[in-house]
């Protein structure tokens, strides 16, 4: 009877505080002391970034010599689940390296916006869209990525075609492909096991398939999921699967790194690949050796577009809304994005850096295509949406090539959610 | 005298007091915590109470229904799962030749972590991989066994099975060893068959044992594929290896939504309970029938 007494007590006392509804406090602030910043990433255990992390700090040792850097290397994989449980608990570092796009946007309401105190670096360095939100800056980019179209000249060459000049508009494409096919290698190098290949054919061939005003709309936010440029899109990633273009088992071959592989080892004249990190032209600079390695601009699939490089500011450090004093915090982003820095990790971690003014005329001739390009490259399309539709696009690409859904339904799906979100 | 007794009567709540601390301060209390957290809202409505919103998004989510739908598929699995290391152990007691041999092989797989028994299968199941390059010799078409979403999850759960079916079978032969070797002696000088011999007598002998794997093998499935899953299908292909826990670390991790995974969390809380009870169930069944 007691035992009994004492159990429903305790679960009244769980019902009422299950009812209370009380959440987390996103107000409180508990940052470290001024005299040490404490600094999340996920790159500053790489030997390769050494140089990189050296140089930052010793620039920000010549502006503040009486504080003490502390770098915490997390785990990729396990990043943004650490970080949002810092975000929850309202404790953390004080400076934190953010992917941009969608992985920064959810999370600005921790974040100091930066503008005052980095205005001298705006034009010194390119990518800041990507870690901007409704017009204030919340990071320094450090990295560009995004997404070139990588050949392979050697497979060119082979299939009989002329590597000086690959195709630019999407029926030239298609006849390269089927002498590719005759040359017995694949026409792309595709892994979409989870997901991401979608998210890579939309931004590197976006730029040939909708018109200047689609595009520019679809980055503002203003995106017609109706218009048929836009489903055209998808049309032609399901015509390249059924076609036999990719390798085969796509939706089980994982982008990182088994689809590099295969266009490193020979097996695929084209891959989308990346420009900064992994699966770069530093990569397959080892592999096909640097004078077979080219960049193409994507071909032109509807009439009158201009294709351009599809890029963003890649990786880049933000400030903590808990930092005791945001100047100092901002300061340290400004070593971690100084010109010495960036050339450091340029040219030891494989990267396109953000800052524009760095030679990379000994990286080969496809990093000098893609800095080349920069000029008039666009935000990359994908990078544009929330983090809930790209996993959904994910899902229906491997639908798409599977042949579980149609076309129309994908897209339908698509814009539902880009819609509610 | 009075006061021996008084001392006596609070001395086994004293004794237990730190178990119940541990249990209500570091289990009960950030249960309640999460299940109170699973009513508030995430990005924008962080804070606010939004009632039953999570639990409702949840029930839309075409991705929870495909995780629920494959914790039933774990379930309806449980009898292959148990049966492969029972049937295994019957012959390693029963001595088929190699039964040494066999016995300490069966074990390794279950000293491996999922991480590298996923990678060394996504090596061998790769489309282009050994397993197809088998199929292709002998004239059989090749099967995108992680990239098919009618095959995946079976996959997944086959070598599931296959990594952690040793433990289950060092509890089949320690069942073995209580087996009263008479009974098996009398029921061959009868003429019983070997089917015969596993369904009468070894069977029933080994009820507890039986009940006691189902048990543990049905919570393993439940709690400890995300290795696996991670690491081989990442949910796809189509989401449709999704399980629970999955949903639960991409929704926290991903998608910076702690609180519908949270509610998430309840209702796999509430799942794992009511599979708790009736297995408790059954176990007590099983031991009142022998």
């Amino acid at each position: 009877m007691k035992q009994r007494a004492l159990w429903s007590a305790v679960l009244v006392v769980g019902l009422a505080t299950a009812g209370c509804g009380s959440a987390s406090d996103t107000g409180s602030s508990s940052g470290g002391s001024t005299d040490k910043l404490v600094v999340w990433d996920w790159k500053s255990g790489e030997p390769s970034a050494a140089p990189y992390i050296e140089k930052a700090k010793a620039d920000f040792a010549t502006k503040h010599p009486d504080v003490t850097v502390e770098f915490v290397a997390q785990p990729f994989d396990q990043y943004y689940t650490l970080l949002g449980a810092a975000i929850q608990s309202g404790k953390g570092p004080d400076v934190m390296l953010f992917n941009g796009g969608g992985q920064i946007r959810d999370r600005v309401d921790a974040l100091v916006p930066l503008d005052e105190y980095v205005a001298e670096d705006k034009q010194r360095l390119a990518g800041w869209d990507a870690f901007s939100k409704d017009g204030k800056v919340y990071a320094s980019p450090v990295t560009l990525q995004g997404h070139p179209i990588y050949y392979n000249k050697a497979l060119y060459e082979k299939a009989g075609l002329d590597p000086a000049s690959p195709a630019t508009t999407w029926d030239k494409f298609l006849a390269d492909c089927a002498a590719i096919g005759k040359a017995g290698a694949k026409c792309f190098a595709l892994g979409n096991k989870e997901g991401a290949g979608i998210q890579f054919w939309m931004s590197a061939l976006g730029s040939g398939i909708l018109t200047a005003q689609e595009y520019d709309d679809w980055i503002a936010g203003k995106r017609d999921w109706n218009s048929p440029n836009v489903k055209r899109i998808f049309e032609l990633w399901k015509e390249a699967g059924d076609a036999g273009l990719n390798n085969e088992g796509a939706n089980s071959t994982a982008m990182f790194n088994d689809s590099f592989a295969l266009f490193q080892s020979g097996k695929a004249a084209h891959v989308i690949g990346l420009m900064s990190d992994v699966g770069h032209w530093k990569d397959f600079n080892e592999f096909l050796t640097p004078e077979k390695l080219g960049v193409m601009n994507a071909p032109v699939v509807t009439a009158g577009t201009t294709p351009s490089l599809a890029y963003d500011g890649g990786i880049g450090y933000g400030v903590a809304k808990w930092t005791k004093d945001p100047k100092v915090a901002a300061d340290l982003v400004r070593s971690l994005t100084s010109t010495g820095a960036l050339q450091a990790f340029y040219a030891d971690a494989g990267a396109i850096a953000a800052d524009t003014t760095i030679d990379v005329s000994q990286a080969g001739p496809a990093a000098a295509t893609i800095v080349a390009a920069l000029q008039s490259g666009k935000p990359a399309l994908h990078v544009a949406l929330s983090s809930k539709t790209l996993d959904l696009m994910g899902r229906v690409s491997q639908q798409l090539l599977s042949g579980s859904i149609s076309v129309d339904e994908a897209v339908k799906q698509l814009a539902a959610s880009d819609q509610a979100g | 005298m009075r006061g021996g007794s008084r001392a006596e009567r609070f001395a086994p709540y004293v004794l237990v007091a730190p178990a119940i601390l541990i249990i209500v301060v570091l289990r009960l209390y950030p249960l309640l915590l999460g299940v109170n957290f699973s009513f508030t809202g995430d990005g924008e409505r962080n804070g606010q109470t939004v009632g039953l919103d999570n639990y409702l998004e949840l029930i839309d989510d075409p991705l929870f229904r495909t995780a629920l739908g494959n914790v039933g598929l774990l379930v309806l699995l449980l009898p292959v799962a148990v049966a492969i290391p029972g049937l295994l152990a019957t012959f390693i007691y029963l001595k088929v030749p190699g039964h040494r041999f066999y016995r300490s092989v069966y074990f390794f797989p279950a000293v491996l972590s999922p991480v590298i028994v996923g990678a060394i299968f996504n090596l061998l199941l790769a489309f282009d991989g050994p397993v197809n390059a088998v199929f292709g010799a002998v004239g059989i078409s090749p099967v995108d066994w992680l990239g098919n979403p009618d095959v995946a999850m079976f996959v997944v759960v086959g070598v599931h099975i296959w990594a952690t079916f040793g433990m289950a079978l060092v509890v089949f032969l320690a069942g073995f060893a209580t087996l009263d070797a008479a009974l098996l002696d009398a029921a061959r000088v009868d003429g019983a068959s070997l089917p015969q011999v596993i369904r009468h007598v070894i069977v029933p002998g080994l009820s507890r044992t039986i009940a006691f794997v189902a048990v543990t093998t049905m919570v393993g499935m439940l709690t400890s594929m995300f290795g696996l899953l991670y690491v081989m299908t990442s949910g796809g292909p189509e989401g449709s290896t999704y399980l629970p826990e999955y949903y639960i670390w991409i929704q926290q991790g991903q998608m910076n939504r702690p609180a519908l995974a949270s509610a998430a969390s309840t209702v796999l809380f509430v799942i794992m309970l009511v599979v708790g009870l009736l297995q408790v169930k059954l176990l007590r069944r099983a031991g009142g029938e022998d």
